[in-house]
C-alpha cells in the first residue's frame, strides 16, 4: 500500500513543554517511522506549522502556562488545515468540547498509553477526506452506504444498524489500529470508558457475521491496544 | 461588648437614626400646633375688634359711652382698652392716656407696648383699632395680647418638655435592641472565630426567631454541614486513593527490583517490565478516574444544562449493553415511556446510567436478569437499574458510593469500583439522588429527585 507508506514517512510536529514526555513521544514516533520535530514553545510550533513542515500537529494544551488551543485557532484562521491532536491534562467533557471547537481534530487526555497516541495519529493522518463516498471497498468487503448493505466475497451480510456503523468505522480505517476509546468516541459518541468488555462483545458479534466458513478473520485483536481490520483478508 | 463597639454596631446606628426621625417628626408636629394656636387666637381678636369698632363709630355719643363703660366694668381681667378722643385729640373717655401711633383707619394694628392708665407693671403687647367718628373724634378699641402670649408660652414649654422624654425613650429602646442584636452577633462572631480556629463541629446559635439573622445563621450552618461532609469525603477519598495507588506502586517496585537483581536474566527483566506496565496501567486508570470525578464536580457546574430525553438516552444504552448481557447469558430488559424529558447534561447522564448498567451486568451471575426502567416521576424522570446479583448488604449501602469502595467479596471482580461514585456525583450535580434498595432478587439502583420516597 503506497498510501500506507506515505503515512509512515509523514513528519509529526510535537508541541510539548515537558522535556521528558516530549522525548518519550518523539522516541515512540521515530520507532514507528515518523519524522518528528519538537517545539517547546507556542511561537516555534506556530512557525513550524505555518512553514508546512509537518503532516500533523500534536499539541499540548498547556505550553508554559499558555493555552495551546490559541495555536489551533490561529492556524485555522489562516486557513492551515493540518490535523491537530490535542493532548491535555484537563479531562472534563467541557475541556474536550472546547478543544474540538477550537479546531482540534482529536483530544487525548494524559496519562495515555503510547499505543493510543500512535493509533490516533495514524487515524488522523489517513482520515478519508471525502466523507461523501457512497461505496466503500476494502479487500473482499463492500459496503454500500446508501442501501446500507454489506457484501463479503459477493455474499450479502445482514447487519444491525449499530453493527453497520461499527463496521463502517473499521472500513474507513483499514490496516490501522483502532482503540476501544476511539470506537467509543467515534461510533457511539460516548466519552466514558466502561469497566466491562462491552466493546469487545460488539466486535466479536460483528466478527461472527463477517467471517464466513474458510475465510480469514477480517478484524483482528491487537493485544492490549485494540483492533485492526486487515484489508487483505 | 465594649461601648465603642456598641456605637459602631449597625443596630445601634439604625436605632440612632430611628430616634432622630422620631424627634424630627414630633418636633414638626409641635411646631404646627404652636403656629396654629398663636395665629388663630390673634386672628380671631382682630376680627372681633374691627367689627366692634365699626359698630361703635356709628352710634351716638351717649350710647357709645354707656357701651364703653359697660365694657370696662365687665372686663374683670383688665385686658380691654377703651378710649374716645375728641376732634382735637384730647381724651374724652377711656383707660388709656394717648392714642397709640397707629393709622386711624378702622383696621386692627399690633402695638408692642401699651399700658392702661392706672395699670402697674410693664407695657404689654396689644391689638388696637382706631376709627374716626362722624364728629371728628376717634374711637379706640384694644385688647392686650398678654394672655394669648402666655398660653402660647405654656404650650411651647409643654411641647418642649414632651420632646425630651420622647427622644430619650426612643434612644433607650434603640440602644436596647441594638444591644440585644449585638449580643447575638457577638455570639455568632465568637462561633465563627472558633470555627476558623479549626473547630468545624461548632455551629452558629440559631434560637427560635425566624427573622433575617435566624435565616442567615441557619443557611450558614447548612453550608458548614456540607463543607464538613465534603471534607470528610475528601479525606476518605484521599485515604482510598493513597491505598489504591500505593498497592500497584509497591508491586511495581518489587518486580523491578527483582528484575534488576544480580542473578536475573534479560528475560526476567523483560517480564518484570511487562508486569510493571500492567501495574502502572492500574495506577493510571485510578488517576484518570479521579480526575474524571473532580472534573465533573468542579468544571461542569459552568456548562449549561439543556432539555434532554432520558428515554432516548436509555434506548441507546440498552442497545449498547444488551449484547454484553447476552454474551454472559443475562437477560436484559428495558421499559420506558416514549419520552422522559428533564433538564441536564446528556453526556453526563448517559455516563451515570451506563455506570449503573455496567455495574449491574458485572455483578449478575450468568442466567440472571438486568432490568432498565424509566418512569415519569413527579419532577425529573426516575431511572431504575435492577439486577439479580447478590445484592448489597445493608451495612454497605452508603459505602458503595464512596470513591473506590468495593464490597467485601468483590476483590476478584474487575473494575476500579469507581463507577458508582461517578454516577452519584453526576446525580448530585443534577439535583438527583442515587440510592440502592433490595429488590426481590438482587440490588436495585434508583436515580430520582433527591428526597423522593423510595416507593415512588
Amino acid at each position: 500500500m503506497t498510501k500506507d507508506q506515505s503515512a509512515r514517512r509523514a513528519s509529526v510536529l510535537l508541541a510539548e513543554d515537558e522535556p521528558e514526555l516530549a522525548e518519550e513521544i518523539e522516541a515512540e514516533l521515530l520507532r514507528r517511522g515518523y519524522q518528528v520535530e519538537v517545539s517547546e514553545a507556542r511561537e516555534a510550533a506556530l512557525q513550524a506549522a505555518r512553514a508546512g513542515r509537518g503532516s500533523i500537529l500534536i499539541l499540548d494544551r498547556m505550553l508554559h502556562g499558555e493555552d495551546g488551543l490559541t495555536i489551533v485557532e490561529v492556524l485555522r484562521k489562516e486557513g492551515i488545515r493540518i490535523p491537530v491532536l490535542v493532548i491535555s491534562a484537563l479531562s472534563s467533557i467541557d475541556q474536550r468540547i472546547q478543544g474540538l471547537k477550537a479546531g482540534g481534530d482529536d483530544y487525548l487526555v494524559k496519562p495515555f498509553a503510547m499505543e493510543e497516541l500512535a493509533a490516533r495519529v495514524e487515524a488522523l493522518l489517513r482520515r478519508l477526506d471525502d466523507v461523501r463516498t457512497t461505496m466503500l471497498r476494502v479487500g473482499s468487503l463492500e459496503m454500500d452506504l446508501v442501501d446500507r448493505t454489506v457484501r463479503r466475497n459477493g455474499r450479502e451480510i445482514d447487519l444491525l444498524p449499530r453493527e453497520f456503523k461499527l463496521l463502517e468505522y473499521f472500513v474507513r480505517h483499514p490496516n490501522q489500529i483502532v482503540t476501544r476509546a476511539m470506537l467509543l468516541e467515534d461510533v457511539w459518541n460516548y466519552t466514558f470508558l466502561p469497566q466491562t468488555n462491552v466493546v469487545d462483545v460488539h466486535i466479536s458479534n460483528l466478527r461472527r457475521k463477517l467471517d464466513g466458513r474458510g475465510e480469514p478473520p477480517l478484524i483482528a485483536n491487537v493485544r492490549g491496544v485494540g483492533f485492526t481490520l486487515h484489508a487483505d483478508a | 461588648m465594649r461601648t465603642p463597639d456598641l456605637i459602631r454596631s449597625t443596630p445601634f446606628r439604625l436605632s440612632l437614626a430611628l430616634a432622630l426621625a422620631i424627634v424630627l417628626a414630633t418636633a414638626s408636629v409641635f411646631a404646627l400646633v404652636y403656629l396654629e394656636l398663636s395665629t388663630s387666637d390673634v386672628a380671631r381678636l382682630r376680627v372681633v375688634l374691627v367689627g366692634e369698632a365699626a359698630i361703635g363709630v356709628g352710634e351716638n355719643e351717649d350710647q357709645l359711652r354707656r357701651a364703653l363703660e359697660l365694657r370696662l366694668t365687665r372686663d374683670l381681667r383688665r385686658l380691654d382698652y377703651v378710649a374716645l378722643f375728641d376732634k382735637d385729640g384730647r381724651l374724652a373717655f377711656g383707660n388709656i392716656t394717648k392714642l397709640p401711633e397707629i393709622p386711624v383707619d378702622g383696621e386692627a394694628h399690633f402695638v408692642a407696648g401699651a399700658r392702661q392708665t392706672d395699670a402697674e407693671g410693664t407695657d404689654e403687647p396689644a391689638l388696637f383699632v382706631a376709627s374716626r367718628r362722624a364728629d371728628g373724634g376717634v374711637l379706640l378699641l384694644g385688647r392686650s395680647l398678654i394672655e394669648v402670649y402666655a398660653i402660647r408660652d405654656i404650650v411651647l414649654r409643654a411641647l418642649l418638655t414632651g420632646l425630651v422624654p420622647t427622644t430619650l425613650l426612643s434612644l433607650a429602646i434603640g440602644a436596647f435592641f441594638a444591644w440585644r442584636a449585638s449580643l447575638r452577633l457577638a455570639l455568632v462572631h465568637e462561633t465563627i472565630e472558633k470555627i476558623m480556629r479549626g473547630d468545624l463541629d461548632a455551629r452558629l446559635p440559631v434560637g427560635g426567631a425566624d427573622d433575617d439573622i435566624g435565616k442567615v445563621t441557619r443557611a450558614v450552618n447548612l453550608m458548614l454541614d456540607e463543607l464538613v461532609r465534603l471534607l470528610n469525603q475528601l479525606k476518605s477519598a484521599g485515604d482510598n486513593i493513597a491505598h489504591d495507588l500505593r498497592t500497584p506502586l509497591a508491586v511495581m517496585r518489587a518486580k523491578l527490583e527483582r528484575g534488576l537483581a544480580q542473578d536475573s536474566t534479560n528475560e526476567d527483566l523483560r517480564l518484570a517490565a511487562v508486569d510493571s506496565l500492567g501495574q502502572l496501567d492500574r495506577a493510571m486508570a485510578t488517576v484518570t478516574a479521579l480526575m474524571r470525578i473532580s472534573a465533573i464536580e468542579n468544571g461542569l457546574r459552568a456548562s449549561a444544562f439543556r432539555e434532554i430525553d432520558l428515554a432516548s438516552i436509555c434506548v441507546d444504552l440498552f442497545d449498547f449493553y444488551e449484547p454484553l448481557a447476552r454474551s454472559k447469558s443475562i437477560e436484559m430488559s428495558f421499559d420506558a415511556p416514549a419520552a422522559a424529558p428533564m433538564r441536564g447534561d446528556a453526556e453526563l447522564m448517559r455516563e451515570a446510567i451506563a455506570n449503573l448498567i455496567d455495574n449491574a451486568i458485572k455483578f449478575t451471575p450468568s442466567g440472571g436478569t438486568v432490568r432498565l426502567e424509566v418512569d415519569k416521576g413527579p419532577g425529573p424522570p426516575i431511572v431504575r437499574v435492577t439486577d439479580s446479583g447478590p445484592g448489597v448488604a445493608p451495612g454497605d449501602r452508603d459505602k458503595i458510593f464512596r470513591r473506590f469502595y468495593r464490597g467485601a467479596n468483590e476483590k476478584e471482580t474487575a473494575g476500579q469500583g469507581i463507577g458508582l461514585s461517578i454516577a452519584k456525583t453526576i446525580a448530585g450535580l443534577h439535583g438527583l439522588e442515587l440510592t440502592v434498595e433490595d429488590s426481590r432478587f438482587g440490588a436495585s439502583f434508583r436515580l430520582a429527585k433527591a428526597g423522593l420516597a423510595a416507593t415512588a
